[in-house]
Parts: C-alpha cells; structure tokens; sequence
C-alpha cells in the first residue's frame, strides 16, 4: 500500500515536473493570448500569415498605445501560440495544456477542422475564442457561446460577389465554377451556387477538382466548350496560380477570371506578370478599403506599419489576425476588468470600426455578413483594387477583360 | 523468466493499472489528455505489432483502417440522428464501424497478403491512399467538407476523462489480445511466417488463414480506435484522420520500442510521445526534423527496438557469465 | 476532338511523370531500396533551378546539368552512408523507414530555408502553346516532355553501351557474381544511387516550369513515381516511359470522363490493382530476377 501510494505521487510529479505550469498566467499587468497556428504541414502558408497579423497588433497595441486600458489599469498583451501542424491530435492536447495553465483569451488556428475541436475545448472550459482561420458553419450552429468569428459563415459568403456580376454591362448570362473539395472550398461552392440560382444567373458548370491538383487542361477544355461569362474558381493558391497558367496556356479566355484565393498574394502576380491583369478576387480585407478607426488607423496605415516591422508578404490573413486582437482589446477596454464572462458580454456586443472594417457578430457568433461580408478585389495595372461593394470600392470594375493575348 | 522476476512483473502492471484507474482524479486536465493520446497511440501501434510484428507484414496503410472507423461510426450516427450527452448512443455507430471495417478487411486480405516485403507495404499505402481520396471526394461520405459527431459524453463529466477512461480501456483490450494471440497456436504461427513463411507452409502452418485473421484483427482494432477518436473531436474531415503520419506513427513507435514484442509498441508510444509532445513540444518549426531524425538514428542504432536492445544486451551478459 | 485534346494532354502530362520515376526505378532495380527520397531530391532540384534563375538568370532548362551533378553528389555520400548502414543493420525494409525519416529532416529543413509557401519559376516562354488544328498544347510541357525523351534515351544509352552501364546491370542481375569479377559492387551502388538523385534532380529542374511547388509536394512526386514504375516495370527507362504515359492517361482520361475529383483514386486504384496482379510492371524487372 504505501508503496503504491509513493510510485503515485512521484508519477504525479513526475508529469507537474514536466509543464512550467502558472508561467503563462497574466502576471501583473500582462494579458496572455493563448492558441495555435500551423507553423508546418499542409497549412503552414495560411497558418504563418494569420501568427504575423497576431504579431503585428500585440506589437503595435504594446508599443505604440501603451498597452491597453482596462478599467484604469495598463496590460500590456502576450502571444503564447504554438505550433499544432494542422494535427487535431496535436491541437487539441496543447490547448488543454493552456486552458490548464489559465489562459482565459485564446486566438485562432486555421483552417475549420482544427477550430473546431479546439474551439470546443475553450468553450467547454467557459474560456474566449476570437478566430479568423474557420468558417465552417458547423462552428457557429452548435450553440458555442464563447466561439466568434471574424468571417461571415462559408455558406454566407459570395452573396457580395454575385451582387457585382449583377451589375455588370454587358450582362451575366452563364457562370462556371471549379472548386477544390475541401470544407471551406465545398461550402462556399454551395453558397455561391445557390446565390447565382436565386440571381436567375445561368450556373454552366459546376466542377468539382481533388485537394492536389497537377493538370487541369482538360477541365479547361470542357470549359472552353461552355463558354461562360464568369469562371469562378474557389481553388487553394497553388491549384490558381495552375488554373491562370493553363488557361493563358491554352488560351482559354472568359470575359472575367474570379479566383477565391491567389490573386491576394504576391506569389500569383510573380508567376503570371501582367496575364494576372484583370483577375478578380474575393477578399475579407484589401489595403486599399476605405476603412479606418482606432488601431493603426487606416487600412494603409496598418499596411504601412506592418511592411515597416515584419518581412513577410502582405496577405489580407494578417489583417484579419490583427483584427482578432484588436476586438479582443477592445472587448476588454469596454468591459473595464480582466474577467470572462463580461469581456464575453463586451466581445458578444461588438461594435466598432477599425482599418479591417466595421465589426459586429452576428448572435451565432460570425462576421455580420452586411458588415463584414467579402470585398471583390481586381488586379488592374499592377495594384489590387477593391470594385465591389459600393461602400467599399475605390474602383470600377473593369469588364470584359481583354483576351489573354492583348495582355501586356 | 523465473518465477520471482514474473511475480515482480505482475505487480508492476497491477500497480499501473490501479495508478492509472485513479489517474484523472489527481492531475490537470493537461496531463490527463496527454496520457489519453498516449493511450490512444499505444493501441494503436500495438495493434498494428498483431500483424507487423509478429507476422513481418509492414503495413504503410492502417490509417485507412482508422479513418473508415472514424467515417463509419459518423455517417451511421447521423443515420441514426443519436441525440448528444448519452454514452450508450456510441454503442451502435462504434460496432457497425467494426463491422464495416471487419469486412473491408477481409476482403481486401487474400488478395494484397499474397505481396510480400516491400509490395506488401506500399500497396497498403495505396488502399490508404484510395481510401483517403473516396472519403475526400464522394460528397456522400463527406470527408471533404467535414462531418459532425454529436457528443456522447454525459453532462457533468469532462470530456478528457471520459474518453481517457475509453482510450484506457481499449488499450487494455487491446493488450490482452496480443497477448493471448502470442501465446496461442496462431502466434507461433505468426513468427514461423516472419521467419520463413515458405518454409512454415512447408511444415504444414496454414499460413494464409494465420495472415488474415491476424490482418483482420490489427485492422479491426485499429477501426474502433478510429471511431472512438471521431467522437472525441466532434468534427472532423478528411485531413483529421485519414492522415499519413497516423499510420507512419504506429511504425515507428514499434519500431522505437522493439517491434514484434508485447510491450515494445507501449514503451515506444510512451518514449516518442514524451519527446515529441511534452519535452520538445516548445521547438516549433523543428519537430519534423526531430521526429526524422529519431527514426533514422534509431533505425541505424538499435534495429531491434528499446526492449529489443537491452534484451540483447542481457543475453550477451549471461552468456559471458556462463563461459 | 476532345478525347484527341485528352490524349495529347496526357501524353504531355506523362513525360513528365516518366521522367519523375526514371530515378526511383533505377534505384528500386538496382540496389532493391524504394527511396522515399526520391520526392525530396525532385523538389530540391526545383530549388536549386529557382536558386540559379532568380540570382543569376540562368535558364531552368540550362540549369539541368549543375543541379543534376550537385545531387549526384549528395546521392552518392547518401548511398555510401545512411542507406548502407541501414540496410546492412536492419533490413531493406527498415530502408524504407530510414529514407522516410531523412524525407522529414529535408523537408523540415527546406521549409525553414525557403518557407512553407508556393514557389514558381517563369521563363518568358512559359505562356505560350503550340496550336495543330484544334489541339492546344502548352509549350513548358513540350519542352519537358522533348527533355524527357532526351534524357530517358541519354540514360539508355548509358546503360547499353557504356562500361559503367554494363557493370550496373551484371551487379543488379548477380551482385555476388559481379563482385567475383572484380567489380566493386558498393561503390557501383552508390553510383547507381548518385544517378538516381541527379535524375530526380534534373526533373525537379523541369517540373519547376511547368508546376508551382513547396516541400510539401515532394510526398505526392515519391508516390507518383512507384505508380509509374509499378505499372511500367522496375529498373528500365523503357518502363518509366510507359508507365508514366500511361499514369498520365489514366489521369486526364478521369478528369475527363469521371471527375476531376477522382483522378487521384484512379490512380491509386490502378497501383493496388497492379500490385495484385502484376507486382512488377508490364515490361518487368528489367533487372535481373525479383527480389
């Protein structure tokens, strides 16, 4: 017996020994930021994006605001976020590990299927979640109370979209869509399929690609058969940059190019120079959005600041991670105190503008689709321009666009 | 072993099992989680050692098994429309899962045991890779965009001790049939078959009923496990489970620990989850390097395996000690 | 017209494939080692092609012979090292293990060196295409499907006519007998295997204008070339050839009258499927008996 308790207890501390348990509670005036990215594996791209723009926000509230002001008193923020490798397995136990240790805010990972089971450990422990890595609808249908978004719901998503297509002269007769089977990819495909259906848009094809793509000739080919007015491809960055290059390949041509993801970074306009002319995109964020509020001030403002402290290329995930730390500041700043449950209140009435836009949840959770809904951008001589919605843009679209021929 | 070294084993496990049956009550639910994916991976590996141990089959592919379990107990949950916070609704998604598994198993088993080595192994990994695609890509089955598990733990009970107590269990089950399998008629027959199956068939083994009940059985359990661990994450697509490096991990913690022994599959789990997980879990863009590495050298340096490394040392002292 | 289009596609597609798996097929014939590597030579001569282009505008197609030589080096010190001892203390089996392990090093390290994202490299010619009639075919692809004839015939012509061809193919067939000749069969393995890395190397040089690439590709490159020699047959360029024509094939001809979705199961279908029923390719070991 008193063997069995000794071997207990030094098994016990054998495990305390091994966490620095407490080195992660808010000491003094420091509030942790808890959570994961993917740092390596299949999301990492996404994954260091979003870690930059939580980066850049804890820097620039720390040093240039002085931390945060809650109810009199000045907190400073601390990132405390590891690397899950888009491991569930992973994910779910380190995140145990901070909600152990006490960390009441945590940030998102990327993409749905790791939000969702750590969501639902932070939940479950009554702890916060601002995200901007997930948007799956399943994240806000299951009555999670703590759980916010910064995107709209996947299935919410391309009603702004199919409003520009509405607009334009010559008129949207036919539409096609590829899309890559992924839960992000596959629910926003349904979206956009049921918005064009309701706008009385002809849906030519409705194609759907696998998650690794080497050669969509083919696809194309079917494609030049149909002849749409728009091809809308809600494909990951590499599948686009594929898809751009095979059409110019092969000279398909479509009076207007949309590609979900891609044409916001770097990486797209490098591979394609000026064939990326004219290739609209979908966006949560651009630099060029009329936005502005506290925080970094306005949209270039925050571009500006960021390019200035960190080398990674501009995407709009750095924004959109900013603006997670930013909400969960200013959730605090109007509760007045550190404790959950009325930051929890503050971040439910949300209500603020700032370079990313205007934020507010919806009850559910998620971006206020009216508010926070998706900007289309389109790449016209060189520079990302936002052409839709109206409140945002600070260009016309241009449309059709020339043949891949006359792009130079 | 003599009779007193067998005793002192016996206690040993006795006392980790009452160790472990009061285990969550004392540490954090950190601590409890960790030694859940412990017990979880242990099952794991030990259920692949059934076949990859003791019969030399290597599969590369038993994430297939895992993911079907997991697939398979989801799309019958949401058939059967089980309402949340009832244990007793896993019950029937997790045997029809089995069941599912059991005979994808056996189907597959005559045909692909035929290969041998090296093509044994990858076309496992092909199955897997089949697999892995059909549930990403038939909107059927709903890999691609994530299908969602209702909770079956009760209110009231955290949801790391109550899987723990399940993870724990299985693990247990787990152990007992390898062990049993050891030491049956079929396990020596396994181990004839790794050492010389023409040989063994010669002699009059009937190696092809000893290699299909031994797949079956590895992927069966390897299925429940599956299941039970959709139902922890509560949702899941394609990349939760149907992931490469499950099925890489069951190798390789056999191999760490000494493939083909009882417990070399538990010590080996044990030994690269507290690397990976808990001393190293601070190295953030290194673990791939570190998990690599950690194969490789001990692929070069111990071949056999922790237990099989310390085995070989023993019997290199008593034989000195005999001359 | 459009079946016509799909064949050309994936004859295009197939040169490709081919000459991906030339160097694994060499390897996996010779030395009996299926080289989990093999992908992460394939995107490291990518890099080094990228390297080469945005510093000193060197041509990726003129970049082939110093990445290839570059990796025949790290191929044969890989050979004479890691995978020997490996082989020669556990088992060809366990080589599989050790080559999955230093894939994990390669990859950690290049997504440390290069970062996790996309990379691509465009030439000026990389958007035109060649038009017959109706046919379409982009240019990068003819270029490496032209580069994939021509290196797939240099290596035949290695292994016919040359000495060191001879003594590869005697070390497959009977390495004890070739070493009783007087051969030194270690040191021709590890050339073997140095040849290997310098095909996938100068592949990886090709396949970088024609497709973006990250590390993360390299698993789908390794898998993609045990299909191709599966269905092939192991150690010839002859079976790389058709294996891969036939990989691209089956590839669009899915996309095109399946689903583009399923153009992975298929492939994967026809490895299982192959492995069934003719584990060593259509045209066979082209070296010596299966092991």
């Amino acid at each position: 017996m008193q063997r069995r308790t000794i071997l207990k207890s030094g098994g016990a501390m054998m495990l305390a020994g091994l966490t620095p348990l407490g080195a992660a509670f808010a000491q003094g005036q420091e509030i942790v930021l808890g959570g994961s990215v993917p740092m390596t594996g299949d999301s990492a791209e996404t994954g260091l994006n979003l870690l930059r723009g939580y980066e850049c926000a804890v820097k620039f509230i720390n040093e240039e605001m002085g931390g945060v002001d809650v109810g009199g008193t000045r907190y400073t923020l601390r990132l405390d976020l590891f690397d899950d490798a888009s491991d569930p397995s992973r994910g779910t136990t380190l995140i145990q590990r901070q909600v152990d240790e006490g960390v009441n805010f945590f940030l998102g990972s990327f993409p749905s299927r790791m939000v969702l089971p750590t969501a639902s450990i932070t939940e479950a422990a009554g702890r916060v979640m601002v995200q901007a890595g997930g948007a799956a609808d399943d994240i806000f249908t299951q009555g999670r109370r703590r759980v916010f978004g910064l995107y709209p719901r996947a299935s919410r998503q391309f009603i702004s979209p199919v409003n520009l297509f509405r607009s334009l002269e010559p008129s949207v007769e036919r539409i096609s869509i590829l899309y890559t089977n992924s839960p992000y990819a596959s629910a926003q495909a349904r979206g956009a399929e049921a918005a064009i259906r309701e706008a009385g848009i002809e849906l030519a094809d409705l194609i759907e690609l696998p998650t690794s793509v080497n050669d969509v000739t083919n696809v194309l080919s079917q494609i030049r058969a149909s002849n749409p007015d728009v091809l809308i491809c809600l494909t990951a960055d590499e599948t686009s940059i594929l898809i751009a290059r095979q059409m110019v390949q092969t000279d398909t041509n479509v009076p207007l190019l949309f590609q979900s993801l891609g044409p916001q970074n770097a990486a797209y306009t490098d591979a394609l120079g000026s064939y990326a002319e004219g290739v609209t995109t979908l966006a949560a964020w651009s630099e060029n959005v009329a936005y502005s509020g506290n925080y970094f001030g306005t949209a270039t403002e925050f571009a500006n600041y960021y390019r200035a402290n960190f080398d990674r290329q501009m995407t709009y995930h750095m924004a959109a991670g900013a603006a997670c730390v930013c909400t969960i500041a200013e959730a605090l700043k109007t509760a007045g105190t550190v404790e959950i449950d009325p930051v929890t209140e503050a971040l439910r009435n949300t209500d603020f503008e700032c370079f990313y836009g205007h934020i507010r949840f919806t009850p559910e959770g998620d971006g206020d689709p009216d508010l926070m809904g998706t900007i289309v951008l389109q790449i016209q001589n060189g520079e990302r321009v936002v052409i839709a919605p109206d409140g945002a843009k600070n260009a016309e679209p241009v449309y059709p666009v020339p043949n891949w021929r006359d792009r130079t | 072993m003599t009779a007193t070294p067998r005793k002192l084993f016996l206690a040993f496990i006795v006392v980790l099992l009452a160790i472990g049956a009061v285990l969550p009550g004392y540490v954090s639910p950190y601590h409890t989680r960790v030694v859940m994916g412990f017990f979880m991976f242990a099952g794991l590996a030990s259920a692949w050692n059934i076949l990859g141990g003791f019969s030399g089959y290597w599969s590369f592919g038993h994430a297939a098994f895992f993911g079907m379990g997991a697939f398979g107990a989801a799309k019958i949950s949401t058939a059967l429309g089980a309402a949340a916070g009832s244990p007793a609704a896993m019950i029937l998604p997790v045997a029809g899962a089995t069941l599912i598994v059991a005979v994808f198993a056996a189907l597959i088993a005559y045909p692909i045991l035929r290969l041998r080595g090296i093509f044994f192994a990858i076309a496992m990994l092909g199955v897997s890779q089949v697999v892995t695609e059909l549930v990403n890509n038939v909107s059927w089955i709903g890999g691609g965009v994530g299908v969602f598990m209702p909770s079956p733990v009760p209110a009231g009970t955290r949801p790391e001790v109550f899987y723990y107590y399940i993870f724990g269990a299985l693990l247990l089950l787990i152990i007992l049939v390898t062990y049993a399998i050891r030491r049956s008629k079929i396990g020596y027959g396994l181990l004839a078959i790794r050492e010389d199956e023409d040989t063994a068939k010669m002699l009059g083994v009937p190696t092809e009923h000893y290699k299909i009940a031994s797949f079956v059985l590895s992927g069966v359990l390897v299925g429940i496990l599956g299941a039970v661990y959709g139902y922890s994450l509560g949702y899941m697509s394609t990349g939760s489970v149907l992931r490469l490096d499950i099925g890489l991990n069951m190798i390789v913690f056999c191999i760490i620990g000494g493939i083909g022994t009882i417990w070399g599959p538990v010590l080996g789990t044990a030994i690269m989850l507290f690397i990976t997980q808990v001393l190293l879990s601070g190295f953030l863009d290194i673990h791939l390097m570190i998990t690599g590495g950690i194969v490789v050298l001990m692929i070069l340096l111990m071949p056999s395996g922790v237990l099989g490394f310390f085995n070989a040392k023993r019997w290199i002292r008593f034989r000195e000690r005999a001359r | 017209m459009l079946f016509l289009q799909t064949l050309v596609n994936g004859l295009a597609l197939g040169g490709l494939y081919a000459l991906a798996a030339v160097g694994f097929s060499l390897v996996f014939g010779v030395l009996g080692i299926v080289n989990l590597t093999h992908g992460i030579f394939l995107v490291a001569g990518s890099y080094g092609a990228l390297l080469l282009w945005e510093h000193l505008g060197i041509d990726p197609i003129l970049s082939i012979p110093p990445v290839a030589i570059v990796l025949f080096g790290v191929g044969y010190v890989y050979q004479r090292t890691i995978i020997h001892w490996a082989v020669s203390r556990a088992s060809l089996v366990a080589s599989l293990v050790v080559t999955f392990g230093v894939a994990m090093i390669i990859r950690n390290l290049l997504q440390l060196w290069f970062g996790p994202d996309i990379r691509t490299i465009t030439p000026s010619y990389s958007f035109s295409s060649v038009t017959f009639f109706d046919l379409r075919i982009d240019l990068v692809r003819l270029i490496a499907l032209g580069m994939s004839l021509v290196v797939l015939l240099l290596l035949t012509a290695l292994l016919r006519h040359t000495h060191f061809g001879r003594s590869i193919r005697a070390t497959a067939q009977q390495p004890l007998a070739a070493s009783l000749c007087g051969l030194d069969v270690e040191r021709l393995y590890a050339k073997t295997f140095g040849l290997g890395a310098a095909l996938a190397g100068a592949s990886g040089a090709i396949i970088g204008i024609v497709q973006p690439f990250s590390p993360a590709t390299e698993a789908g490159w390794t898998l993609n070339a045990f299909i191709v020699v599966v269905l092939g047959g192991i150690g010839s360029p002859a079976g790389a050839l058709l294996g891969g024509v036939l990989l691209g094939l089956i590839n669009t001809l899915t996309a095109q009258y399946i689903a583009p979705s399923m153009t992975n199961a298929a492939m994967f279908l026809v490895l299982v499927a192959m492995l069934l029923f003719r584990p060593h390719g259509l045209l066979g070991n082209a070296m010596g008996e299966s092991r």
